[in-house]
């Protein structure tokens, strides 16, 4: 037991909870990560792009999709994060979240590569790429143009 | 459908918004607020979440004057995603003594209170019971802040929590950035909207905060996602607020004078990853859930005399002036710097302290704003009270950023 605010309190039993989850369908996309790419989907039917990529079209529910690649867009909106959430807080970065408009028409969410951020604009164009940081997980960047 | 029901009902042409054409003639009975109850919100450390539901519920009851006999659905709303227990329904039920009458949990982020006010005023308008308690109830403060940002980050988990760390002062954040890219709002636009939400708050004995601030003191204090800083975002709380709703004849029968009745809720929703967003300046769920409710309720946005809207973070209230049409897209920064949100306004917004200052206790947070408004039309807001001729009122609550939204009217 343990006084919180100054009020009793007891500890609970830690829960851990890490999921297995399903990539099977999304290979090309996870693959592409590794090689730098951004991947979406494109219904083979009726041309439908999605992006976060998905094999399923609702509009004409067909499973049968190319995969194309995102290369270039604009920032739409961005923040930079200074209170991390659990699993972040090892950044020692205060690193700055974006959204870019791709010339596909597809919105795409990333990691801004600048440090200034007095020199982000809504607006400014960028590189859409990808990598695996140094903790083994996938990222995507946006490279100003 | 069409048919006349004993006097009670009215009968409501919904007309859906996409697409344009009518699409439903609902037959509905009037649902009443007869009673509301609302804990101290804050960081709760001195009770657990059936304790601190007791509270809302003991006043609740209390207020009406009758008794669990009397009440036959129990609505929990709750998130409940930072509870040791993962089923927190029936507890929250069996000690408040509703055991045998909760049969459900309700979940829309956000916006869990006012989904749960929307299912129980659905089992009484459509007829299937006559009375029902809706309680929201929510813990955020047993767990440790990293941990409780991370649980709320993961709106979605795949796309973009894995890979971008994403928060929910984030993801407000993003719209911040936008709406001062468009329309020229500033971050003393957003401040004001915390300095007037914490001077309501410092009269409402019931909210986490009890102090003033300035518009230094939001601008002065540490960036959490820019351009959001600590006093632009709302207070992770404990608590509780409980409704208990009524038909018609149920009013007559516990002798309820002049009640509050809920003239229409509307609903909206939007897509769960933002980057299937048009816009990062609005929210398309707010939009379509007033314009329901706006239409449902006969009513305006000029003939709202005090509203309840979503301020989670600062920059979600300019957004919601803008969206309930409160004023013209893009001009809810002037709004503030007007002071019009203010009593004594053109629309006074907020006046308990909002989620910005009262707190927002997730689930408890649609019912908390049925509580203050039903307090607003019955006079009993003391010196928070809006002066009020025409008695119409309007809560507006957000599920994550406009994943879910409902609007809801009521009047006296």
């Amino acid at each position: 037991m343990s006084k919180a605010h100054e009020h009793l309190t007891m500890k609970s039993r830690a829960l851990i909870l890490t999921h297995e989850i399903p990539i099977s369908r999304t290979k090309k996309y996870w693959e592409g990560l590794k090689e730098g790419k951004v991947y979406a989907t494109k219904c083979k039917k009726c041309g439908q792009i999605y992006y976060p990529p998905q094999i399923d079209c609702f509009q004409c529910l067909s499973s049968d999709v190319d995969w194309i690649q995102l290369s270039n867009g604009s920032i739409e909106t961005f923040t930079q994060v200074y209170l991390k959430p659990q699993g972040f807080t090892h950044h020692e970065r205060n690193y700055i979240i974006a959204i870019a408009k791709t010339t596909d028409g597809v919105r795409v969410m990333g990691w801004l590569e600048e440090k200034d951020l007095k020199v982000v604009k809504v607006g400014t164009p960028v590189k859409i790429l990808a990598e695996i940081m140094p903790d083994g997980f996938p990222i995507i960047i946006f490279k100003p143009a | 459908m069409e048919k006349q029901c004993k006097g009670q009902a009215k009968v409501i042409y919904l007309v859906s918004l996409t697409p344009k054409d009518c699409f439903k003639v609902l037959f509905v009975k009037r649902v009443a607020i007869i009673s509301v109850g609302n804990s101290r919100f804050g960081v709760r450390s001195d009770a657990t979440y059936p304790e601190i539901a007791f509270e809302a519920v003991k006043e609740a009851l209390e207020d009406a004057g009758i008794t669990q006999k009397d009440i036959e659905l129990s609505v929990v709303g709750t998130v409940g995603n930072r509870l040791y227990d993962m089923y927190p329904a029936p507890l929250i039920n069996e000690y408040v003594g509703l055991a045998s009458i909760g049969p459900l949990r309700v979940e829309a982020a956000c916006a869990s209170g006012s989904a749960a006010l929307f299912t129980a005023y659905n089992a009484i308008a459509s007829g299937f019971v006559n009375t029902a308690i809706v309680m929201g109830v929510e813990k955020m403060c047993e767990v440790d802040t990293p941990t409780s940002t991370a649980v709320g980050g993961r709106g979605c988990y795949l796309w973009e929590f894995h890979m971008f760390g994403t928060s929910f002062a984030s993801y407000y954040a993003l719209f911040a950035t936008a709406h001062m890219a468009k329309y020229g709002t500033t971050e003393e636009q957003l401040a004001k909207v915390a300095v007037k939400n914490h001077y309501y708050a410092a009269r409402n004995p019931k909210a986490h905060f009890q102090k003033e601030i300035t518009v230094e003191t939001v601008l002065q204090s540490r960036v959490i996602c820019w351009p959001l800083k600590l006093y632009d975002c709302c207070p992770l709380s404990d608590g509780a607020a409980a409704v208990i709703l009524a038909s018609e004849e149920k009013v007559k029968q516990f002798k309820v004078q002049d009640p509050v009745w809920i003239e229409a809720i509307g609903f909206g929703s939007d897509t769960g990853n933002l980057t299937r967003r048009e816009d990062y300046t609005s929210l398309r769920s707010t939009r379509m859930a007033s314009e329901m409710a706006y239409k449902i309720a006969k009513v305006k946005p000029e003939d709202i005399e005090v509203a309840e809207v979503h301020d989670c973070f600062t920059i979600a209230e300019i957004m919601a002036y803008e969206d309930l049409g409160f004023c013209k897209k893009g001009d809810g920064g002037k709004l503030i710097d007007e002071e019009q949100t203010f009593i004594g306004g053109k629309i006074p917004v907020n006046v308990d302290g909002g989620l910005k200052a009262k707190g927002h206790p997730l689930g408890a947070t649609g019912c908390s704003m049925i509580y203050e408004l039903t307090r607003q039309l019955r006079n009993e807001a003391g010196n928070r009270q809006v002066p009020l001729k025409k008695y119409t009122a309007l809560a507006h609550n957000v599920g994550m950023t406009g994943q879910y939204c409902y609007v809801t009217i009521l009047k006296r």
